[in-house]
């Protein structure tokens, strides 16, 4: 599903450059489930954000089912984005303003879907995470790890090809991470790639395969028996 | 996804209520304002609208040449008007009027009633749009003694009685005139005003002055066959009075039309300046829209200052596909849905302050929700202030980018900073110059009112001449005297304060041949120059044996005296045109002002004449007694003496301030809206500040618990604001200045504009912006480090 080779990023200001991406080179197949693990600077997020289609590499190429996107404008990353991937971030980012049932609905808003068939998906979705009761609540109504539950019903509702999950249960706490982890290999088993930042040994764990990153570079992988 | 966008626009509004008050407050304010403007505007700019042929309809206008200028007079010769309706083809009418209006009493009944009305043509009714309720126009003037009233009229004469017309009503006690019309009321932005109407040729038979080419005392109204162009009428117009007249003087007569009466009525030199009353319809039109542009930037600058509050959203959003365009769109949409529910609560302000407006700018304007115009435009300043509003904030928060948004790297806020510190200057620069304005107008208007006239203008009373007055002008004097209230009465034919008859027709010994002078004339009773404070420099005054004296005996101002050359001017010679009458200077008083309070005192020469000749009855007031009492002894006398007239009376004071109405109207508008600017303004900065001091919350708490105190705080915080300020008094200062010297260049009699007007101004600027911001920097300075320290 996924390849890279050779992809470079820098990060440069008015006196030092910061090499985040170092020809890095590795390939992802669809039905994985990877944890990207490292020390802090070592270029997860950033090589996170390039998959994810929110960044664009300075070099390298990045292959995605079979399309050449590395230097894709943002109006075809997005088109790409919308339809092919989903996020799950540390903080939840979900908006305030919505409901729970509003935020995870925003996704099929932004493709196109019916109305009708958008209350259809995100009740199902809902339901299937387990916090339908909460569909009327705001975020802040919520505890971190619904909070979570609500921000990975909003990365599958459109039902996505990938996962990128940066750190997803870095601000909660063991058991509600726990259960965040289960959610995600379920997804997993149900056939979404997944990929996943983590900081944590145990919920590298849960995954496939660890890709250990250091200085931008791939320095070991474990492939979990 | 426009529900989406609608859900979070209202959530995101009610959520953050200080937010939106301080927003919505100021738009409202903003919008508000602007639409009371505009309706005023539309008032002015509908002027005449009335009248459907009102761009085929013109007044005869005259330039006389003089010394050193062209004066543009709009009263034209009697006789004028049947000779231009005779001979220019392109001529559909013609019609003759008094010039303004004239005051007389009607009685039904024991109920004398003072109104105002003209003589015209029956030309009249077919020139201008002026429904018949009852009557026929075609046959309202076919009895000489025979009276058109308009609907208030009507109703004032003869309250709800129906039936009117062949009603029979006693004018001024004398003769008995026949309601042979009613007509609708004429609108209030109308030029030509009345509550009668009657048949010129009344006026015509008792002013044989009138039928002289070289007498300009009427108005003559022209209306054009369609599809006459003008300037071919212009022409044949040019030396129209000559043609008939050869020795006339050199005046040329041309059309004015009446799309320009009311805006356009500036002449200088002979020429239209383009300006009149225009000029304060484009200042208040730019006041409008500045007010809305202030009102409009509070909106950019606390949008922008709370971006970081909405980066996440942003973030979010394009991650989940949004591209800039849709979020630039949402917001411009927000910005909209703001500016509308500021519009809304617009329209509860004009309702509540519409009357006070009115007031203030003595209209009858009305909001007129029921007329679709009022209600694209309300729209139309909604949408306008919501994309202007909406437009910068749209472009700057889509382009946040979400990778470091959602990491919660902070924003580089350099360049929004940069663009909202420019939009606070340009506020306050604007808000500098209207404070500016508005204080050297007041002054102006003060330096004017409070001018030498040259005659003592307080605790004098003027009041028409009616009934037997004039005949019992003695008793009525000696009984006045009597009363111990009153020093002094004179009779005069024209008002003191305004201009009246002149002539340029005159010669004496010494002047240049060639040389044409205006000179105004004035026949008054010997009294008159006591009683109105007037000083006797030179010579004697008038007697009553001057009246009939051959030649006649006359008093001249200074100004006069040095026209006629050096040396004492007594006993010196002015001759009539034709040499046909001569008067000699038997005494010379000091120049008064009239006419033009901004101009300078033209000459005047004063005759002895009988009451019967004169219109006006001026009475002083001793300067110790009490003006109520007075007026009472005043009215009990003329009760006495003039029994059939109620007592009709002005104060010439009063009629000196009435002739600043345009000035202060516009030192009224300017101080409400100079202020509105401010709080306007002041709304945007308190935000502004709020915001800051939350941007700069941990740097408080560090600074804090390394020692600052909470005076240094606050002055940090307030430093960069102030200096914002003190930047839009530089530049509003240069601008201010050139902008006020054109505006008093206008007037010959005027202030010099004074640096202090500058330092209060600023001063001013700063202490309010000190007030503002203060309350937030103290509350920031005050608050807890640990709190601030904690939630990093």
């Amino acid at each position: 599903m996924i390849k890279i080779t050779n992809l470079e990023k820098f990060y440069r200001t008015e006196e030092v450059e910061t090499i985040a991406l170092n020809k890095l080179t590795m390939e992802v197949n669809t039905g994985e489930f990877v944890a990207i693990m490292g020390p802090s600077g070592c270029g997860k997020s950033t090589l996170l954000n390039i998959l994810g289609m929110l960044d664009d590499p300075d070099e390298g190429s990045y292959v995605f089912n079979g399309i050449e996107v590395a230097h894709f404008n943002e109006r075809k990353r997005a088109d790409l984005r919308k339809h092919n991937i989903g996020f799950v971030f540390q903080s939840f980012n979900l908006i305030d303003e919505l409901t729970v049932f509003e935020n995870v609905e925003l996704p099929l808003i932004y493709t196109g879907v019916t109305a009708a068939e958008r209350v259809k998906r995100v009740e199902e979705v809902l339901d299937k995470m387990q916090i339908m009761h909460r569909r009327n609540h705001y975020p802040q109504q919520l505890s971190g790890g619904q909070q979570q539950r609500v921000a990975i019903a909003r990365a599958v509702v459109n039902k996505p090809k990938l996962i990128l999950a940066d750190e997803p249960t870095g601000n909660l706490d063991s058991s509600n991470g726990n259960d965040v982890m289960e959610l995600l290999t379920d997804l997993n088993e149900q056939g979404t790639t997944i990929i996943m930042v983590t900081h944590s040994e145990h919920d590298a764990r849960y995954s496939h395969r660890i890709i250990r990153l250091l200085d931008g570079q791939t320095v070991m992988e474990n492939i979990m028996v | 996804m426009f529900k989406n966008f609608v859900k979070t626009a209202f959530r995101s509004l009610t959520k953050n209520k200080a937010y939106s008050f301080l927003n919505i407050f100021g738009l409202s304010i903003g919008i508000a304002c602007a639409s009371l403007i505009f309706l005023w505007v539309e008032n002015e700019v509908n002027y005449d609208s009335a009248h459907l042929k009102k761009d085929r309809i013109y007044l005869a206008r005259e330039n006389q040449k003089y010394d050193t200028y062209v004066f543009t007079h709009s009263s034209t010769p009697g006789v004028m008007g049947p000779a231009i309706q005779a001979e220019l083809p392109g001529v559909a009418n013609t019609c003759r009027t008094n010039e303004g209006t004239q005051s007389l009493l009607f009685a039904t009944g024991d109920k004398p009633i003072f109104a105002y009305g003209k003589y015209v043509e029956s030309s009249f009714f077919s020139i201008f749009t002026l429904p018949f309720l009852e009557g026929n126009p075609a046959t309202a003037f076919t009895q000489l003694h025979s009276l058109v009233i308009t609907q208030k009229a009507a109703k004032k004469f003869f309250g709800n009685d129906k039936n009117i017309i062949g009603k029979s009503i006693r004018v001024d006690n004398k003769q008995d005139y026949i309601v042979t019309g009613v007509i609708k009321d004429i609108p209030a932005n109308s030029t030509i005003q009345f509550e009668w109407l009657m048949p010129f040729q009344i006026y015509w038979d008792k002013s044989p002055w009138l039928k002289s080419w070289g007498n300009n005392s009427l108005s003559t109204y022209i209306e054009l066959k369609p599809g006459v162009d003008p300037k071919t009428v212009n022409k044949q117009l040019y030396g129209f009075i000559q043609k008939h007249e050869p020795t006339s003087l050199l005046s040329h007569v041309f059309l004015f039309n009446m799309n320009d009466w009311h805006l356009y009525d500036d002449f200088k030199d002979g020429f239209r300046t383009g300006g009149g009353q225009i000029e304060y319809v484009r200042l208040f039109t730019v006041i409008a829209w500045i007010i809305l542009f202030i009102a409009c930037i509070n909106f950019m600058n606390l949008a922008t200052a709370r971006s970081e509050k909405r980066a996440r959203e942003v973030g979010v959003r394009k991650v989940l596909g949004a591209n800039k365009k849709s979020l630039a769109l949402q917001f411009i949409g927000e910005a909209l849905f703001m500016s509308f529910v500021a519009g809304c609560f617009a329209v509860v302000f004009i309702m509540l302050v519409l009357p006070a407006f009115n007031l203030l700018v003595q209209k009858q304007l009305t909001p007129g929700f029921d007329n679709p115009y009022h209600i694209i435009g309300l729209l139309f300043i909604t949408v306008i202030c919501g994309l202007v509003a909406g437009s910068y904030p749209s472009l700057y928060l889509s382009s946040f980018n979400p990778v470091s948004v959602l990491k919660g790297i902070k924003l580089k806020d350099t360049g929004a900073a940069y663009i909202r510190k420019g939009l606070v200057v340009m506020q306050f620069t604007a808000s500098v110059i209207l404070i500016i304005s508005t204080i050297i107008v007041y002054q102006q208007i003060q330096h004017v009112k409070s001018r030498q006239l040259g005659f003592n203008k307080d605790k004098l009373v003027e009041i028409p001449l009616q009934g037997d007055m004039a005949k019992n002008f003695n008793s009525i004097k000696q009984d006045l005297v009597n009363t111990g209230y009153i020093q002094n009465v004179a009779l005069s034919d024209h008002a003191i304060i305004y201009g009246g008859n002149n002539t340029s027709g005159l010669t004496w010994d010494s002047k240049p041949p060639g040389s044409q002078v205006l000179i105004s004339q004035r026949y008054v009773t010997p009294e008159f120059v006591e009683t109105s404070g007037l000083k006797l420099l030179e010579g004697r005054n008038l007697t009553v044996t001057d009246t009939n004296a051959k030649p006649l005996n006359m008093l001249i101002t200074q100004s006069m005296a040095n026209l006629m050359g050096k040396g004492s001017a007594l006993g010196k010679r002015v001759h009539g045109e034709g040499d046909t009458a001569s008067a000699v200077v038997v005494g010379v008083v000091n120049d008064y002002v009239y006419g033009n309070m901004y101009g300078k005192p033209d000459p005047v020469m004063f005759f002895s004449t009988a009451p019967k000749n004169t219109e006006l009855m001026y009475v002083r007031i001793k300067s110790q007694k009490e003006i109520e009492a007075s007026l009472t002894a005043v009215q009990d006398v003329l009760k006495k003496d003039n029994p059939a007239y109620p007592f009709d009376y002005r104060f010439v004071d009063d009629q000196f301030s009435q002739m600043f109405q345009s000035e202060m109207l516009v030192s009224k508008l300017s101080r409400v809206f100079s202020a509105l600017a401010i709080v306007i303004s002041c709304l945007g900065l308190f935000g502004l500040a709020a915001y800051t001091a939350e941007r700069r919350i941990k740097e408080i708490g560090i600074r804090k618990v390394l020692g600052a105190s909470v005076s240094g705080l606050a002055t940090l915080l307030s430093k960069d604001f102030l200096q914002l300020v003190i930047v839009s008094c530089a530049i509003a200062f240069p601008v201010a200045y050139s902008v006020m010297h054109s505006w008093l260049k206008g007037y010959q009699y005027r202030i010099e504009i004074h640096w202090w007007v500058f330092a209060v101004a600023g001063l001013t600027a700063i202490l309010i912006a000190i007030i503002t911001i203060s309350f937030q920097a103290i509350k920031a300075a005050l608050s807890n480090p640990i709190k601030s320290l904690r939630s990093e």
